[in-house]
């Protein structure tokens, strides 16, 4: 049975460091959690409120406890050992999916975080990453299991810069899997070179009777579950991230015009303004964000919109102007962490503060 | 066991060697293995390596709670699988009435939040050299088991290379390479092809507690 304990006024229930396997919940008083913020150092004090869970990860996930629990106002504490919590949880089904939303979104959070500070965006390798994976199968003859990455690479980057290389691939993989079967049949990828960009297509020889490879775009559909105005999409940023943004413009633009879907319209509106910025068009940037503000104000991507535009106005030498919109980043709801209000903060000080 | 009848619908049977999701690969989709067995694999180099083999009633995939976010790892079925496929839109149906599985699914969840913040305590200390000491002070954190033997002291082998450890650090790995480099001559690390040996594994923690901010 979970035990009740009470605390006085500013005793500590746990510090931090503590290998504790207690999980607490306050039922009277007031209970401060304190930590150092990871970034910046700066002290936090979270209020716990009565009926809340505190101690949960480090005592669930055995590892040591995070923060100094300090107890603000004399206190009744219930403590459950992580067995009577989880034989607690399971008549109460409704807690755990609680905190489940509560770690979701915390984990989340934490891995935004993480990848705001990461200096290659991993969106940018896993093209690339998930082509040399196919590549891989196939070099090592499991046949199946490249057609599966090679097709999955083809679904979302039809017009990437590997698609024409990996269409070919796919249909080695292909006919290598009908003619030989899973892990037979002489290497298909024998001697080839590791994959680049640059590198010449594999050498399957004729003697092996392979028909010229189809267009990638016919081999695209395969395994398709994206609608077709999402690979339209994907494959306009796929231009933009190889940095063909007239392209990229161009195929956006396509898909503004032409879509019902308004997540993708609105997706492709955005991008046509990072494709502007990108082409250092920052006037033509400027009004075009403008005209999404005025007629979506509560699109989605709202804070990198302001971000860019402040970025147009800093590059064209408007420092008032810049520093008016990153700080209309920082005002916006929200999540606090999200990349453009860390680029605006970031902004604001390089242009020596708000 | 769960009681998961009326969840057909979520089922999902993989042959023998099925990929069930690649590496780099988005997902949004996690899974929860009913019967048979999973190969979780990372192509490293030129080498596939196997992370785990996991079986029922075990949870995988569930990184997809991240949007957009690419696989860390890829899924091949060892044998007839069956799972059960869950994604962030309705996850919450599978756990109403199933408080094993949503348990099995807060620890973890605890530990990936474990882990991202350890990452993200490497990745904000400004100084590139304790970037790099720190993803020796994580590794030993989290695999201090490899180094085995009481007379190892202070002394940690890490089975890691260049481009394992500008991963972590989030730096680029000819970076990497120079600053090991310099470690190397001040005798503070000694590198081999396939592995890393921190000398002395307090310094490491003094120089990287000198470098947090405070």
């Amino acid at each position: 049975m979970p035990k009740v304990g009470t605390y006085r006024a500013n005793s500590v229930i746990y510090f931090q460091g503590d290998q504790g396997d207690r999980i607490f919940v306050l039922q009277r008083g007031k209970v401060s959690l304190n930590y150092n913020d990871i970034e910046t150092g700066k002290l936090i004090r979270e209020i716990i409120q009565t009926g809340e869970f505190f101690g949960v990860k480090s005592a669930l996930g055995r590892y040591p406890r995070e923060e100094n629990a300090v107890v603000l106002e004399d206190a009744n504490v219930l403590a459950f050992t992580v067995p009577e919590f989880e034989a607690f949880s399971m008549s109460n089904t409704r807690i755990i999916i609680k905190m489940l939303k509560v770690f979701s979104n915390q984990l989340r959070h934490i891995h935004k975080q993480v990848e705001n500070l990461m200096e290659n965006p991993t969106a940018v390798n896993a093209e690339i990453g998930l082509y040399k994976t196919g590549e891989y199968y196939l070099r090592s003859r499991m046949y199946s299991q490249a057609r599966y990455v090679l097709g999955r690479y083809l679904t979302y980057y039809p017009a990437g810069k590997m698609a024409e290389q990996a269409g070919r691939y796919l249909e080695t993989a292909e006919a290598a899997l009908a003619r030989y079967g899973d892990g037979k049949g002489p290497a298909p990828l024998a001697g080839s070179q590791p994959a680049s960009p640059a590198s010449p297509p594999p050498g399957f020889s004729a003697e092996n009777g392979f028909s010229a490879p189809p267009p990638p775009a016919a081999r695209a559909s395969e395994g398709a579950s994206l609608s077709d105005v999402a690979k339209d999409y994907y494959n306009a940023v796929s231009l933009f991230s190889q940095e063909k943004y007239q392209e990229a413009f161009k195929s956006l633009k396509a898909i503004a015009d032409s879509s019902d879907d308004s997540e993708y319209t609105d997706k492709a509106q955005f991008d046509m303004g990072r494709c502007l910025f990108a082409l250092g068009q920052w006037d033509l940037a400027i009004k075009h964000f403008t005209g999404i503000v005025q007629s979506s104000p509560k699109h989605a991507d709202m804070s990198d919109i302001l971000y860019i535009m402040g970025q147009s106005w800093e590059k064209k030498g408007d420092k008032a102007k810049a520093k008016a919109f990153f700080s209309k980043v920082l005002s916006m709801p929200g999540d606090e962490d999200s990349s453009a209000r860390i680029k605006a903060k970031k902004a604001l000080n390089a242009l020596g503060g708000a | 066991m769960a009681d998961l009848a009326g969840f057909g619908r979520f089922a999902r049977t993989y042959q023998p060697g099925e990929i069930i999701f690649s590496e780099y690969e988005p997902g949004d989709s996690f899974y929860l293995i009913q019967a048979g067995r999973v190969r979780i694999t990372k192509i490293v180099g030129d080498i596939e390596k196997n992370i785990d083999i996991l079986s029922a009633p075990e949870i995988f995939g569930e990184m997809a709670i991240l949007e957009g976010a690419p696989r860390s790892a890829t899924a091949i079925s060892l044998e007839t699988v069956k799972v059960l496929e869950f994604n962030r839109a309705n996850f919450e149906i599978l756990m109403i009435g199933n408080p094993q599985i949503a348990l099995r699914l807060l620890k973890v969840f605890t530990k990936r939040i474990y882990d991202q913040k350890r990452r993200f305590m490497i990745l904000t200390l400004d100084d590139p050299q304790a970037k790099i000491a720190d993803v020796f002070l994580m590794l030993d954190e989290t695999q201090g088991s490899m180094n085995q033997g009481e007379e190892s002291g202070d002394r940690r082998e890490f089975k890691v290379t260049v481009d394992d450890v500008a991963h972590w650090a989030g730096m680029n790995t000819a970076e990497v390479q120079t600053l090991l480099g310099h470690f190397s001559n001040q005798r503070r690390v000694e590198l081999y092809a396939d592995r890393i040996v921190v000398k002395n594994i307090n310094d490491f923690i003094r120089f990287v507690n000198s470098k947090r901010k405070k």
